[in-house]
């Protein structure tokens, strides 16, 4: 995979750069500990040979697109990436002409190791089930047949627990938040120029960075997601405190698939149940 | 002749502590180390490179009221803030403890800050040399070493025996009255750290950058959160707000970061630093050009807490480099 996945994206990229296709290739390169890889901008054909692609490339770089409206950007997506392409296109935040997407059959990522190559496959690659891109204008490596999605047994797990021990155990991990928004910044769903977090008037959140406060935050940004959260897990990858989100986002994944068999991300032209209302929908009112 | 500290008297010394004082040391939590308050010498960590968040939080705690405010018989009543618990931190890394001293240019500067002046005066800091510096670090380019205890009050180097006992200053003595220490001939050895940056004539390099698109381009990368600021001994921005409850007024602070979107937003509404490219900027030159100037030493101790916690791998000791190679191409007129 590794040597020949880099060489087919170092070529595209010259390709799109050289014929004006992209003004920018957004890909992945060597991190500076010479290890993990890093994103990398990519502007000039003579330097597509900083670009490589391996199974440490876990940043979901769709998120940068949003800083490059109006510019024809190339960018490289995994598999679950892709379904965040979908998810802004859905949401008008980016406009396909001007995303060309390289799509890559997606060989599963390793936890993050610095200085040293991590064994460990990260936890969202066994629940995934889209190694291939869903969209893509170019692809590198065949498109693999996918196995059927797995349930969602740590859910299960979380929810066979009392009441006093889920509020237990998540009092303990907002203890630990720190409110530096590194799942928001990181989030491909998260682009909302004024987040409520940082709202002053109203004051939807207090600004203590304590479990009250950051439990309220943590919960709100996980229904702001539900049913949009594309499973990239780059909020869980990020947090510096290692808060397991996944719960969270598994949790109302899991609701929006049973209610509306609704999967964030899988085409351009469908919108999140939640952000959206039909007069069919079944509201349990009155009924 | 080197004083020394069995294993076995360190832990009944941490465990006489704990009686009358808050002991806060290293802890494993899951699968990260944090300086947290402990009961019992079981809970203490003693094996670990350093702490994911840095001891800045002791001093400068996340979230801290300053007064608060209260209605008393048709007359409001402040009460400052009072830090009356005395606490010894257990295990503190020279950097760390290095990045506390470097706080007081901005903290104790006149007006002192009160909080940060009465947790200076209350804590009391054993500090642990590292034996084995992580790859990350890089504490003998920015000034300090392994085994600094120059901002300790007193410094503990792991030895065959037990601990190597240095005492620096008088609240360590103080603290280590009555404790036997033996006496021995053994060298604690001396830990090399090998990552090499290039620090030396940064401020003028960075100076000389100011205004170099090299800012712009590195932004591309950042995602702007604030993990390097918060993960960070030396970064000391809060926010403060006002906060009531039935009748009651608590001003409070909180970490706040030049990363954030907003952080200079003035009334009116005008950002001075509304790009991503001068907020990235203002970080790196507040490390390496505002602080030294205005109080001396560099704001940035070498811990590597930045490097290994950014998501994207913004690291500061690549940044040094591209500086002092930037910098000397404005020197010779071909930028």
């Amino acid at each position: 995979m590794g040597a020949d996945f880099t060489q087919q994206i170092r070529d595209k990229a010259k390709e799109l750069l050289e014929k004006g296709t992209v003004e920018c290739v957004i890909g992945y390169e060597t991190g500076s500990d010479g290890v993990s890889a890093r994103p990398a901008f990519i502007h000039d054909p003579a330097e597509v040979d900083r670009l490589v692609f391996d199974n440490t490339c876990s940043h979901n770089l769709v998120k940068y697109l949003l800083n490059k409206k109006g510019k024809p950007t190339a960018v490289v997506v995994k598999g679950c990436d892709s379904r965040a392409v979908n998810l802004l296109l859905s949401e008008k935040q980016i406009e396909r002409n001007q995303a060309f997407i390289i799509g890559v059959v997606c060989p599963s990522v390793v936890e993050w190791g610095w200085n040293k190559r991590s064994e460990q496959i990260q936890k969202r690659c066994d629940w995934c089930r889209q190694h291939t891109p869903v969209v893509y204008d170019f692809l590198v490596g065949e498109p693999v047949t996918e196995e059927p999605p797995p349930d969602f047994a740590d859910v299960a797990e979380m929810e066979a627990k009392t009441t006093e021990e889920r509020a237990a155990f998540w009092r303990e991990q907002a203890e630990r938040c720190l409110r530096c928004y590194a799942c928001r910044q990181a989030c491909p769903g998260c682009y909302c120029i004024d987040c409520f977090v940082e709202e002053l008037d109203p004051e939807w959140v207090g600004i203590r960075i304590a479990p009250q406060e950051n439990l309220m935050w943590n919960t709100i940004r996980a229904f702001h997601l539900g049913g949009r959260c594309i499973s990239c897990n780059e909020c869980e990858r990020v947090c510096p405190v290692n808060i397991p989100l996944s719960l969270l986002n598994r949790k109302l994944e899991q609701e929006v698939l049973s209610l509306f068999d609704y999967r964030a991300g899988m085409s351009d032209d469908t919108i999140a149940p939640l952000i959206t209302f039909r007069k069919d929908d079944k509201l349990g009112i009155g009924e | 002749m080197t004083k020394i500290l069995g294993k076995k008297e360190l832990e009944s010394w941490l465990s006489s502590i704990m009686k009358d004082r808050t002991l806060v040391a290293p802890k494993h939590v899951d699968d990260l180390t944090l300086f947290s308050p402990v009961q019992s010498v079981e809970e203490i960590a003693f094996n670990y490179e350093n702490t994911n968040l840095s001891p800045k939080e002791l001093f400068f705690p996340r979230t801290d009221t300053l007064f608060t405010v209260e209605r008393k018989d048709s007359e409001m009543e402040i009460t400052p803030a009072v830090i009356e618990q005395e606490t010894v931190i257990f295990g503190i890394r020279p950097c760390d403890a290095w990045g506390i001293a470097t706080l007081d240019g901005p903290y104790l500067d006149d007006p002192a800050d009160s909080l940060w002046a009465q947790h200076r005066a209350k804590t009391t800091m054993i500090g642990l040399a590292c034996t084995k510096p992580a790859p990350q670090c890089f504490c003998t380019s920015m000034g300090s070493a392994p085994n600094d205890s120059s901002n300790v009050d007193i410094l503990l180097t792991e030895v065959d025996e037990g601990y190597a006992v240095e005492t620096v200053t008088a609240k360590g003595e103080r603290l280590l009255q009555g404790v036997e220490l033996k006496e021995s001939d053994v060298k604690p050895s001396v830990p090399s750290c090998d990552t090499d940056v290039p620090a030396e004539g940064i401020v003028e390099a960075t100076q000389k950058v100011f205004d170099d698109p090299y800012w712009s381009r590195l932004a591309d990368r950042c995602i702007h959160c604030n993990i390097c600021a918060y993960v960070c001994p030396t970064c000391y921005c809060f926010d403060v707000r006002d906060r009531t409850d039935r009748g009651k007024i608590e001003r409070i602070r909180t970490w706040e970061s030049c990363q954030s979107k907003g952080f200079t937003r003035i009334a009116g509404g005008y950002d001075p630093r509304a790009d991503k490219g001068t907020r990235l900027r203002q970080r790196f030159c507040h490390k390496l050009l505002y602080f030294p100037q205005q109080f001396g030493p560099l704001g940035c101790v070498g811990c590597g807490r930045c490097v290994t916690a950014c998501p994207v791998n913004i690291d500061i000791r690549e940044i040094i480099s591209d500086l002092q190679e930037l910098g000397a191409k404005v020197g010779q007129g071909s930028n």
